[in-house]
């Protein structure tokens, strides 16, 4: 087909696997922003998130806050903050982190709050102290969907990494724009394959993460939800 | 030795949850705490180990205030066993047993060491120590529940409704186990349950409290069943109370006659004479166990009875062991016999003589009179009360020996 | 050209306001139209062979996580610069969003009101429709205010490729300088999105009759 081959053609193009705007390194670049974006939203995110669950108050505004996240157009903000603030690092982490702090912060408060409550009673009445009892007990009970949290924030940052090339950022999202810009098809769609290569290796790795962390214990209790 | 002083506990809006309750939980023995939803048992169970504090007197322990260790400290030297167990689930039921000991400091191996002795200790095996809670069924959680709680060996254990969310087979199984543990451990346990029969069965004391935290009766079973104070605790009772109140009696007591038991084999002469005396014969095979009842109009002419085909003998119902079981067991095994006769078993299930309703009612009156009760526990069968249908003129006998309870009458005077 | 209102004047060769509007929602609601004819079918065979659930679930999370831009742009040599190429990623993110709500939905419905179900003669069909799907509205609807959301939203990345809609304003923003039409694209996209979430949720109030509780 035209389109794949000419894809083909633009990825094996050795002179495109080079330099400042080659492969390799919007490749980093993208995994950059993106892994930046997710850490800053889990600074902010996963500590409310605990803490929401924990006191199971705060219930409606997570959950409006994240349906308002997901009504907010990443390219709009993109737009925005450069054309206020100029082509800044910040002004495209800002929409980024917008994106990742709702699902990191929904599935943590789900996941704490809904902690089997004989569980937490157990822990405490056994003597465990009450950053004993979340890290012990609460944590480690809510972590399957508190990974999906966080597996979901990185898949927005991946996305709206991509999105936010449009502002003359960079990234993989960086070809698609200017591939189109020049009429460059095979650039284009050699992007867009890479964009969703990196999507599928970031599902790759929490796959990988959730064997390594999650308790057997747990796993069977997911396939029966 | 658990020390409730005038403990109370109301909440900000004004709900009594407690109303000021003085009680002691004696060491070494279970303390009942039983009572309706409401009644605040679970929130007296709960201030022991301070996950709710009073707001009002003080518990001691031994005579030593609980508020004088900080809560966490407090309840690592308190078993703590509740209603689905809690256990971790993402950790296996060797690491959930060591929790305990390892918050304490032990080492590793210690407290795997403790921990393995402990699955056995509670009837678990060794295969169960790397498995997943949810690999478990609701009872053996429960008993993994029971082996944490008994980990770093506390003196002292709450048990809040452990055993009310397991069917009543296990349940069963659970409670005779704990019973078990308990002539082993001598452990300080305070109990909470829902379950009236459940607190007399299991409580050397039992406590029953009336909705909004009041203590109505503190007594042994046996009194409890024999003098409720009031009508609430009569009728949290049950209408039964004078029959399970027999489970605290030995049914030694009950003169057990042998001339009804009669061989298959035995002599024509013999089983005519018997005839002539009993309007029912035991028949028994070559190991004195029991085949069934033969009315003696039945009895064939020429009095041998080998020819009586087992099948066309009356059924007996169920034995009772005149070594350990109960006065309620001996009177359910006369009330379902058509005979209206309890057939007394001794070693290996031999039988030792028979005796009628209305020869077992001075052994009822002996108890019912107050006579202190034998250590009988957790062993009767479990025969259920009869009521008065069905058995025919037994009826008005029994209604004789056994207090009316549903009239609210002083028993002591029936 | 520069106006403090909420609403500027927008360069004509962009439309107007209720052109935009017309086109966002038409892109995101028939999406999420599409996105429910598919999912129906593909769930009910979940529920009904529960082993190919897992299998499922994962292929719709890879679906659900390629980025909406890859999407659009390696489409268009098939479906050309028009809405369909926006329309058919959306839709299958709207089918990612909703099987496995459709699915737990059904699942979650008490056994004893499936086996009275059963027990009163109900069958196949009949039963899915008046016992099984109505008790699972809830669910699904949350799958749906989920889909619609994020569908308005994410309509404006079609300018990448000219069908923006209301992405366009972005666009113009970009290339004006002009933060107040970024603004204003923002706002109208935000205030789009929840007044269809409210609106789901008043259908499902009047759906569910019988639900008193208010959903979350």
């Amino acid at each position: 087909m035209n389109v794949l081959s000419q894809a083909w053609g633009w990825l094996t193009t050795a002179a495109n696997w080079h330099g400042s705007d080659g492969i390799p390194t919007r490749f980093l670049q993208h995994f950059e922003y993106s892994v930046e974006a997710v850490l800053i939203g889990a600074l902010i995110a996963f500590p409310l998130g605990l803490l929401t669950g924990h006191v199971k108050r705060g219930g409606l505004l997570v959950t409006s806050l994240a349906n308002v996240a997901r009504a907010l157009p990443t390219l709009g903000l993109v737009v925005l903050l450069v054309v206020v603030m100029g082509v800044k690092f910040r002004a495209v982490m800002i929409p980024l982190v917008a994106l990742t702090v709702p699902p990191i912060l929904l599935n943590t408060y789900e996941g704490v709050r809904n902690v089997d409550p004989q569980l937490t009673d157990a822990a405490k009445g056994m003597g465990l102290r009450p950053w004993q009892v979340l890290w012990r007990a609460e944590v480690p009970a809510a972590l399957p969907l508190i990974l999906t949290g966080f597996q979901f924030a990185a898949v927005n940052a991946v996305a709206n990494t991509a999105i936010a090339a449009y502002s003359s950022f960079g990234g993989l999202g960086r070809f698609v724009i200017d591939g189109l810009a020049t009429t460059d098809y095979g650039m284009v769609a050699g992007g867009a394959i890479l964009i969703v290569i990196a999507a599928i290796l970031n599902l790759v790795f929490f796959a990988v993460l959730r064997k390594l962390l999650v308790s057997p214990g747990l796993r069977q209790k997911k396939q029966t939800v | 030795m658990i020390s409730f002083v005038q403990v109370g506990k109301t909440y900000p809006d004004g709900t009594v949850a407690v109303a000021a309750t003085d009680l002691t939980a004696e060491s070494g023995r279970i303390t009942v705490l039983v009572g309706p939803s409401g009644s605040g048992k679970t929130t007296l169970l709960r201030m022991v180990n301070r996950m709710i504090d009073p707001t009002s007197g003080e518990i001691l322990i031994d005579g030593v205030d609980v508020r004088s260790k900080s809560a966490p400290e407090l309840r690592r030297g308190i078993g703590y066993v509740i209603q689905n167990a809690g256990l971790f689930p993402h950790r296996t039921v060797l690491a959930n047993v060591m929790t305990v000991p390892r918050l304490l400091g032990w080492s590793r191996d210690k407290a795997r060491e403790r921990a393995m002795e402990l699955l056995t200790t509670v009837g678990l095996e060794e295969s169960h120590a790397k498995r997943y809670p949810f690999q478990l069924s609701g009872g053996q959680q429960q008993r993994v529940g029971v082996a944490r709680a008994l980990a770093a060996d506390p003196p002292v254990l709450l048990m809040d409704e452990p055993f009310s969310a397991v069917d009543p087979v296990v349940r069963k199984d659970l409670q005779t186990e704990l019973l078990r543990l308990q002539s082993e451990l001598s452990k300080t346990i305070l109990f909470v349950t829902h379950d009236i029969d459940e607190a007399i069965q299991l409580g050397d004391k039992v406590a029953v409290l009336n909705t909004g935290g009041v203590l109505e009766q503190f007594d042994t079973p046996t009194e409890l069943l024999a003098h409720p104070k009031n009508a609430f605790v009569e009728s949290f009772l049950g209408v039964d109370r004078g029959v399970r109140r027999l489970s605290f009696f030995s049914s030694s007591g009950v003169p057990l006659r042998p001339e009804p038991v009669v061989a298959f084999d035995a002599p024509a002469a013999e089983v005519l004479a018997r005839r002539g005396s009993q309007p029912w014969l035991l028949v028994v095979d070559g190991e004195h166990k029991p085949l069934g009842w033969l009315p003696a109009d039945q009895v064939p002419a020429d009095g041998d009875l080998s020819r009586v085909p087992v099948g066309d003998l009356t059924s007996y119902g169920h034995t009772f062991d005149a070594e350990t079981d109960s006065l309620r067991a001996a009177l359910d095994s006369a009330i379902l016999s058509p005979s209206s006769r309890a057939v007394g078993v001794g070693d290996g299930g031999r039988v030792i003589g028979v005796a009628s309703v209305e020869e077992l009612v001075p052994a009822i009156r002996a108890a019912q009179d107050g006579s202190t009760p034998a250590a009988i526990r957790g062993d009767s069968p479990d025969a259920e009360p009869i009521g008065g249908s069905g058995i025919g003129d037994t009826v008005s006998e029994i209604s004789d020996a056994v207090p009316d309870t549903g009239t609210g009458e002083n028993p002591e005077t029936v | 050209m520069r106006s403090a209102g909420l609403f500027p004047h927008i360069p004509s060769y962009l439309g107007t306001y209720g052109s935009l509007i017309q086109q966002q929602l038409t892109m995101a609601l028939l999406s999420v139209l599409f996105g429910l004819i598919l999912a129906m079918p593909v769930a009910l065979l979940c529920v009904r062979f529960p082993k190919i659930y897992a299998p499922v679930v994962g292929l719709l999370t890879v679906i659900y996580s390629l980025p909406s831009i890859a999407l659009f742009v390696l489409l268009v040599p098939s479906t050309g610069l028009t809405q369909t190429t926006v329309i058919i990623p959306l839709s299958f993110y709207s089918l990612a969003a909703l099987v496995p709500n459709i699915v737990e939905g059904v699942r979650g419905i008490p056994e004893d009101v499936r086996l009275a179900a059963v027990a009163m003669g109900y069958t196949g069909a009949r039963r899915l429709i008046a016992v099984d799907l109505p008790l699972a509205v809830p669910p699904i609807m949350a799958g749906l205010r989920v889909a619609t959301v994020g569908n308005v939203s994410m309509v404006s990345v079609g300018t990448v490729i000219g069908v923006g809609a209301f992405g366009a304003l972005f666009t113009a923003a970009a290339q004006l300088s002009r933060s107040d039409l970024a603004i204003t694209g923002i706002v109208v996209i935000v205030a789009l999105a929840l007044a269809c979430d409210l609106l789901l949720v008043v259908t499902q109030r009047l759906l569910t009759p019988w639900n008193k509780r208010r959903s979350a």
